[in-house]
């Protein structure tokens, strides 16, 4: 080995190496630039309605700081020009660039929003997932060191729900492709990842594909065959080999994955859409085991958990249920036992759910998918801002996206002033 | 990860910790990793370049640093707020450090790097007394601190990056062995 005495000064790159942090509750531990206090601003990614404002998806960005003379207002908007389906995002782990796509095609949109955080721009298209790997409708995009893991929901070849993941370096290209395992009880879906970096453990779940999640949910639900088409498993992967080492039967459409931040627990939860159960996957000895632990309302009536978002401690969980607009908190002491404590109608439909770091403040929003969505009166679409004393959610604000002229309100990322920083 | 171009006063210097890191314990590594040469290490982007000044105020490709042999980078800077992975990454190095020098297949294999950027504090002045520190504890009060490690392979492409928060030297060193594998 050489060693290199000679210190030197030097005029030259400053790199994305950032400490890093557990972000929010629900993002990759990989992410650096906690947001521990008051989050100035919710990006809210969001679908083009047809006949709506100029039509497209757009990343929205609200003030949600109470000291501000625009709480509670939109302060920005910033159009693709596209309308695909606008779904997740993630952000890189330098927290630099917030990634988003759509579901209805391949296209990955860069933000810069660190420039100036109230005023994200498009930096850079991504659009050879398809081409590289395969995979069609990036839905999770989960930072990793100088990279980004984007996990598909579909293939191009067939918009069926084999699927895989795509790995990129944080300047947008490509490096790697991962299928889902479709052996040893795989099959073959894809929904969310997510690490747990001590264990070496990539978790992931899986929904459906282009096929099903394009279609009114409606005329789906009346399609047996297509109703068979939907993922039952979660697979444990060996992170550093990205290689699946066991996979779990979890019927119903497992979604959102949180792991336990507590930094003594080795376990993650998730639901499953479709049956809505909770299902705990934890280390056992040496095994990941996974078991259902819970149910969310009443299965018979498919309320259709479709977020959840885990407080810092791991001791409790949000989840929103589409159908029934409600958000339930269930208290996660026991994670084998959760028990539910609190419910309350925020919408005649919610999808996404997000807390702040102290758990203080939650922010919902109502778009599931644009043919899932409900119609007449009950198709509501906004970003709604809470306050939870640990007894009661209190509506601080809202912003009608389609007063706005916006479209459907879907994913959200909390931003902050103090995270502006030069290139 | 971003290697734009933004000037900023950095400092190179070569790895080994000061006395910072004796004072951290070195969390047991909590799996087994996958065998060295089991895994592919993909070509995630070209190495750092820029121009870098020496102690004696020469400029230097950074990529005289960076070729030729495998390389571990690591960044630093004197401010590091994070009071767990800093110190964890210097524990690290330390460890890495012994184990390539009882092992005489990496002899001469590997080539450990330090860069610092902070133009106000990591002067070539601060560099020698860093490099100075590393057989004895000068008692400056010189803290140094680690940000990401990248692994970067003999033609210059990083093949690893490492978080401080979860870096390991056994991870670490089965990477070197998997990119020596390859090699063959």
């Amino acid at each position: 080995m050489r060693h290199h005495l000679a210190g030197l000064a030097i005029v030259i790159l400053a790199s994305a190496a950032f400490i890093v942090h557990a972000d929010e509750t629900c993002n990759s531990p990989y992410i650096a630039k906690l947001i521990k206090g008051q989050e100035d601003y919710v990006y809210v990614w969001t679908l083009g309605v047809e006949g709506l404002g100029d039509g497209s998806d757009k990343l929205v960005t609200v003030d949600v700081n109470p000291k501000s003379k625009r709480y509670g207002k939109v302060v920005n908007s910033v159009s693709t020009g596209a309308r695909v389906e606008a779904h997740h995002m993630g952000l890189t782990d330098d927290r630099r660039h917030l990634w988003a796509g759509g579901l209805a095609d391949n296209r990955i949109w860069v933000f810069d929003i660190a420039t100036d955080p109230a005023k994200p721009k498009i930096v850079q298209t991504i659009s050879d997932l398809g081409d590289k790997s395969g995979w069609l409708g990036p839905h999770t995009y989960y930072a990793m060191p100088g990279r980004m893991l984007v996990q598909a929901l579909s293939n191009t070849k067939d918009k069926g729900g084999q699927t895989g993941m795509a790995l990129y370096n944080n300047k947008g290209r490509f490096i790697a492709s991962h299928a889902m395992p479709t052996e040893n009880g795989g099959d073959g879906y894809g929904y969310d990842l997510a690490v747990n970096p001590k264990k070496n453990v990539l978790l992931t779940s899986s929904f459906t594909g282009f096929s099903n999640y394009m279609r009114p949910i409606g005329e789906l639900m009346k399609d047996g065959d297509a109703m068979k088409k939907f993922g039952a498993t979660m697979a444990v992967w060996d992170l550093k080999a990205m290689k699946p080492t066991k996979v779990f039967n979890v019927p119903g459409a497992p979604l959102e994955i949180r792991w336990s931040l507590n930094p003594k627990d080795n376990w993650a939860i998730t639901a499953a859409a479709l049956t809505s159960k909770l299902w705990l996957v934890k280390l056992d000895g040496n095994e990941w085991t996974a078991k259902e632990v819970g149910t969310i309302g009443d299965p018979s009536q498919i309320p259709l958990p479709v977020d959840i978002s885990i407080t810092r401690d791991g001791k409790g969980l949000w989840v929103n249920t589409f159908m029934d607009g409600k958000t339930r908190y269930f208290d996660l002491t026991n994670p084998e036992a959760p028990k539910q404590t609190y419910e309350k109608v925020t919408g005649k439909q919610v999808n996404m759910i997000s807390q702040s770091w102290d758990g203080k403040r939650l922010y919902i929003t109502s778009s599931l998918l644009a043919n899932w969505d409900k119609g007449g009166a009950d198709n509501e679409q906004f970003l709604r801002g809470f306050s939870w004393n640990g007894k009661e959610l209190e509506q601080k604000f809202e912003v009608d996206f389609t007063a706005e002229k916006l479209g459907r309100a879907h994913h959200m990322k909390l931003g902050a002033k103090g995270l502006a920083s030069k290139e | 990860m971003k290697f734009a171009c933004l000037l900023a006063a950095l400092a190179l210097a070569m790895a080994p910790a000061p006395a910072l890191a004796h004072h951290v314990e070195m969390p047991a590594l909590d799996f087994t990793p996958p065998p060295p040469g089991s895994y592919v290490l993909h070509r995630i982007m070209p190495a750092p370049e820029g121009r870098v000044l020496g102690l004696d105020g020469r400029p230097q490709p950074l990529s005289r640093y960076t070729r030729g042999e495998i390389t571990l980078l690591g960044f630093i800077y004197t401010t590091c707020v994070d009071p767990q992975g800093c110190p964890l990454a210097y524990k690290v190095f330390d460890s890495l450090k012994e184990s390539i020098q009882s092992t005489p297949r990496l002899h001469g294999k590997v080539r450990f790097v330090t860069l610092s950027f902070d133009p106000a504090r990591d002067t070539p002045e601060a560099m020698r007394d860093y490099a100075g520190s590393r057989a004895v504890d000068k008692g400056k009060g010189l803290r140094w601190y680690f940000l990401n490690v990248f692994l970067i392979d003999p033609a210059g492409d990083v093949r690893e990056i490492y978080s401080s928060m979860f870096l390991h030297p056994q991870t670490v060193l089965n990477d070197i062995e998997t990119l020596l594998i390859e090699e063959r």
